[in-house]
């Protein structure tokens, strides 16, 4: 028990973490048949709010050019419970009890109101990326580079050009 | 021998790193930066970026989930 948490004390080099994940996508691939993907569960949880205040997204034209990929969902009208959400709460959980064994867990307060404001932002801006990019660097990217998708190496360029763009405005507007 | 300290708690990656950069850059050789942070990365991207660029770097978890970076601008 205290080596483990030795081990998750100290961050772990990128290459340990990267086969790690490669092999853990492995396995869910062959044992539920998706890949790790993180936004398709947000969409459906948007989807899920929205039918609250009587709106029926499924009837959008979005899910109807993917119908093929959340035809189950759509079938069983369960827009909270499935798959997704539980491969989300899979990452909440697990990044919990990891956090806790290596004694890290910690409240992070919001810093000013800038920050908030530019966090919110940033969060509507790449929630509507990813769904027009099919995935986020997760489903698009680490997900899609392996399934020897075309779109996956688009979003890996553009992303990189993205994250130097924000970068420059991190720096001239947010130090 | 100046020392400095810069509060970057509750800020994700890269800001700390940054506000470090900018910091140093009106310090004067010898002097000293403490940085305190509690983003569990901090560590990795310090040590990586004071060996690549000569900077003496030392990394202390002063409380759980808390780090102190302490970088000294070379001479």
């Amino acid at each position: 028990m205290k080596s483990i948490t030795k081990w998750l004390k100290k961050p772990w080099p990128y290459w340990v973490g990267g086969i790690l994940l490669g092999l853990l996508n492995v396995i869910l691939l062959a044992t539920s048949g998706i890949s790790w993907q993180i936004t398709s569960g947000f969409l459906l949880w948007g989807v899920g709010i929205l039918q609250l205040f009587g709106l029926d997204p499924f009837s959008w034209e979005y899910f109807n050019h993917f119908q093929h990929y959340y035809s189950s969902v759509i079938v069983e009208h369960n827009a909270f419970i499935n798959k997704y959400t539980i491969l989300n709460m899979g990452v909440i959980v697990g990044s919990l009890i990891a956090t806790l064994m290596a004694s890290q867990f910690k409240w992070k307060k919001i810093k000013s109101k800038k920050q908030f404001i530019f966090a919110l932002l940033g969060g509507i801006m790449m929630g509507y990326g990813t769904r027009l990019a099919t995935g986020c660097n997760i489903g698009a990217f680490f997900s899609g580079i392996p399934s020897f998708s075309l779109h996956a190496w688009v979003f890996g360029v553009f992303a990189i050009l993205g994250a130097w763009v924000g970068c420059k405005i991190l720096i001239k507007f947010l130090l | 021998m100046a020392v400095r300290e810069i509060d970057c708690l509750y800020e994700a990656c890269p800001v700390p790193i940054l506000k470090a950069m900018k910091e140093l850059k009106t310090m004067d050789p010898g002097d000293i930066l403490i940085l305190h942070s509690d983003h569990s990365c901090v560590g990795v991207a310090f040590n990586e970026w004071g060996e690549k660029n000569n900077y003496p770097i030392q990394v202390v978890e002063v409380e759980d989930g808390e780090w102190e970076v302490y970088i000294e601008k070379p001479k």
